[in-house]
């Protein structure tokens, strides 16, 4: 009896502990908020710590403490600190991520919240990235979008010039066949045409599947998600598969890379061309030896050239205090020039677009043209709207794809799998 | 004739358990301070864990937990990429500890013998029980490293140790297996130390080789301790999680996910805190019953 009393106690001390909050500003005394960046590149550190203390200068009432995240863990701290109940305030993240997050609750509803300026801003594709159901039924706007990546690829000039090749434009693209063409007349001896690396291989092919299509998941009458693989979706699985184990025009041992890592083959001209991200061209520019001409292709034509977006985020939590300073925060942060900032930072493609007709988006230099070009074909992946997208993703299809690109399974075991599996992945998701 | 009879059955049973019972209570009041903390700290977070197995809790602010009974370990039954992920951990903990077992027996005996520096050596085979996991981790990860390891450029290869499908699980054996060998090798050097010398002397006027003394004299010797430095090196290494976390984070295409990893992502990454609850459960389960069987066979052999 007593130990109970004594134990009773013990908890009464341990929950008012953990439950007793920071209390509310006082009026007059700044509020405080946090926000948490996943800024990694030096430069785009740097451009965002700037820019927090440019803020921090302009508002006194409102400081911003600035919180250096990472990519690699970030999905595990956030839900951690969200179920802590002690969430940053404002928080950087991509948009398959918010998914998520938005239908558990976490995320503030920024529908009638933001800005009118800000919201004419940017374009309603890059809104439509991160408007997604609340988990009650209702929809909502979970974050500001801001930074976009697209798939171009990075070519080496010398050998490109060399075999006498057609140089696309924007207007007037390579499609995959001319693709693949040109990679078969690059392979020479121990050079390849193209290396596909292929470590995360799903959401760079469920993007570049839009090419054809193919969509991957499909929403019925009710409601309910389920893994599609049609001949829309084959497509482009085909042809990279062909690539490399047919016209053996790809390096298959550049599969189990991560994106960066075929640059050093690039640059020593053992790989004429990488499908990339834009923001791949940074590490060109920095580490590429002198005299290395490079150029960015724009990216391939399928039935269209249409591509998957993927955007950066800024999202405000539920749990903030202070919701109203961080969306002010959010729309000086994201302001077009701002954004200009930000975009140069990351060597990604601006929302914004103000910023998308600054001088600085549109030179020629280190391909900045091309690659702003890219963003009229971005458009919503119907992935990033699919609930248990991410444990699919890392349980079926990131094991399938690589099995299927390696060689080991068919194509139609992969379809199988991808939708066998990963349909009952679903089903949890859909309860 | 009835006082007699009745006396001692009166008197003599109540009055032990009364004595006992404020022994145990003046006992049970010291104890407290060491017993709250274990409480508050160990038994209640393990009996909310056993709880949350038994409900379909979620991550999420408008996730309503209800009490779901034995589904989630019906769920668990069937769930085909969990018993694989049991699978590698079951291969992980036998190879890590029995390999263990035998490179520290190896080495305690080395560290046994007369020899110079030994003091140093001793102090030397210590050195990876003074590093955290997560530091392990990361030095393995640039031996390991395919364009900038020293294991390339010594064996001048270019294999991605952590990324090929088949290496993957054997590279992050191998770190296992260096991690714990201080912990083992230890203990199996104090008990090397505990054998009497008399022993060694009997068998050697008989005129018993090298051999034939380590199997009659220092493994039967040894053979409590063997027990159980083996039995806890098992429970720590089914129970592992920084190390791998940090090597491959499970990866390639899940063969290295480890049971505790596989747990940890349905929580934290995927949201399903109630299934993980249970994938704890019966991790402890299994863990027991393995244990069980095997302490029990050893001391039916000793005994």
């Amino acid at each position: 009896m007593r130990m109970r009393v004594v134990l009773a106690a013990g908890l009464l001390v341990l929950a008012a502990g953990c439950g007793s909050e920071s209390p509310a500003a006082a009026p007059g005394e700044p509020v405080k908020i946090k926000f948490q960046s996943l800024a990694w590149q030096k430069e785009s550190i740097a451009a965002n710590k700037q820019l927090v203390e440019e803020w921090n200068k302009a508002n006194p009432k409102i400081q911003v403490e600035y919180i250096q995240g990472s990519w690699d863990n970030v999905n595990d701290q956030l839900v951690t600190s969200f179920e802590a109940g002690d969430p940053p305030d404002v928080i950087h993240d991509d948009s398959p991520a918010l998914s998520g997050f938005a239908n558990r609750g976490y995320l503030l509803d920024l529908t009638d919240k933001v800005p009118a300026e800000l919201k004419s801003d940017i374009p309603q594709a890059a809104w439509d990235t991160v408007t997604f159901g609340d988990g009650k039924g209702g929809q909502g706007v979970y974050g500001v979008p801001f930074l976009q990546e697209s798939q171009v690829i990075i070519g080496n000039k010398k050998l490109l010039d060399k075999a006498g090749v057609r140089i696309p434009t924007p207007d007037n693209p390579w499609t995959w066949d001319e693709f693949a063409e040109i990679s078969k007349k690059l392979t020479k001896g121990d050079a390849y045409g193209v290396a596909w690396p292929m470590k995360s291989p799903v959401n760079k092919v469920l993007n570049l599947g839009l090419n054809f299509g193919g969509t991957f998941f499909q929403t019925d009458a009710a409601g309910k998600t389920t893994v599609k693989v049609g001949a829309e979706e084959r497509e482009v699985l085909q042809r990279i598969h062909d690539q490399l184990h047919k016209d053996k025009s790809a390096d298959p041992s550049a599969l189990g890379m991560g994106s960066a890592d075929p640059l050093p083959g690039f640059y020593a001209g053992k790989y004429a061309m990488l499908p990339v991200g834009v923001y791949l061209r940074q590490q060109v520019v920095e580490q590429a030896p002198d005299g290395f001409e490079w150029i960015t292709l724009p990216p391939l034509k399928g039935a269209t050239a249409e591509q998957g977006a993927v955007s950066q985020t800024l999202s405000v939590a539920t749990d903030s205090k202070y919701p109203e300073q961080s969306l002010k925060f959010i729309s000086f942060f994201l302001n077009g020039p701002n954004q200009v900032k930000l975009a140069k930072g990351d060597w990604l493609l601006p929302t914004s677009v103000k910023a998308a007709g600054d001088p600085a988006m549109t030179t020629e230099e280190n391909g900045w043209n091309v690659a702003t070009a890219s963003v009229k074909n971005l458009v919503v992946a119907p992935f990033l709207k699919v609930n248990g997208f991410d444990e699919w993703k890392s349980k079926v299809a990131t094991p399938a794809l690589q099995q299927y690109f390696a060689n080991k399974i068919t194509l139609d075991e992969t379809a199988k799998k991808l939708v066998d599996e990963g349909n009952k992945v679903l089903e949890r998701y859909n309860k | 004739m009835t006082l007699t009879a009745d006396r001692p059955v009166r008197t003599a049973p109540p009055k032990k358990p009364r004595k006992g019972g404020r022994q145990g209570r003046e006992a049970l009041l010291l104890m407290l301070p060491a017993l709250v903390p274990v409480l508050v700290f160990s038994v209640g977070p393990l009996l909310y864990g056993i709880f949350l197995a038994f409900t379909d809790a979620r991550s999420g602010r408008n996730a309503v937990t209800s009490f779901v009974g034995l589904s989630n370990f019906g769920d668990l039954l069937s769930d085909g990429d969990f018993w694989a992920s049991f699978r590698i951990g079951m291969i992980w903990a036998v190879s890590v500890t029995v390999l263990q077992f035998l490179a520290s027996l190896g080495l305690a005996l080395l560290l046994n013998q007369e020899m110079r520096f030994r003091g140093f050596a001793r102090v030397l085979a210590m050195v990876p029980w003074a590093m955290p996991p997560v530091v392990i981790g990361l030095m393995w990860r640039l031996v390991y490293h395919p364009d900038a390891g020293i294991l390339n450029s010594m064996l001048g290869t270019e294999v991605d140790w952590l990324n090929d499908f088949s290496i993957a699980l054997p590279a992050v054996i191998v770190v296992g297996i260096w991690t714990g060998m201080p912990q083992t090798t230890v203990v199996l050097l104090a008990g090397l130390q505990g054998v009497p010398k008399e022993l060694y002397e009997a068998v050697e006027v008989d005129g018993a080789g090298v051999w034939r003394r380590f199997w009659n004299i220092t493994l039967p010797q040894l053979r409590p301790v063997i027990v159980a430095i083996t039995s806890l090196d098992f429970v720590w290494n089914i129970n592992q999680f920084g190390l791998v976390y940090v090597l491959t984070q499970g990866g390639p295409g899940g063969q290295t996910r480890l049971p505790m990893l596989f747990a940890y992502e349905e929580a934290f990454r995927y949201g399903f805190f109630g299934y993980a609850a249970t994938l704890g459960v019966a991790i402890v389960i299994v863990v027991l019953a393995v244990l069980g069987v095997y302490l029990w066979r050893q001391m039916r052999e000793a005994s």
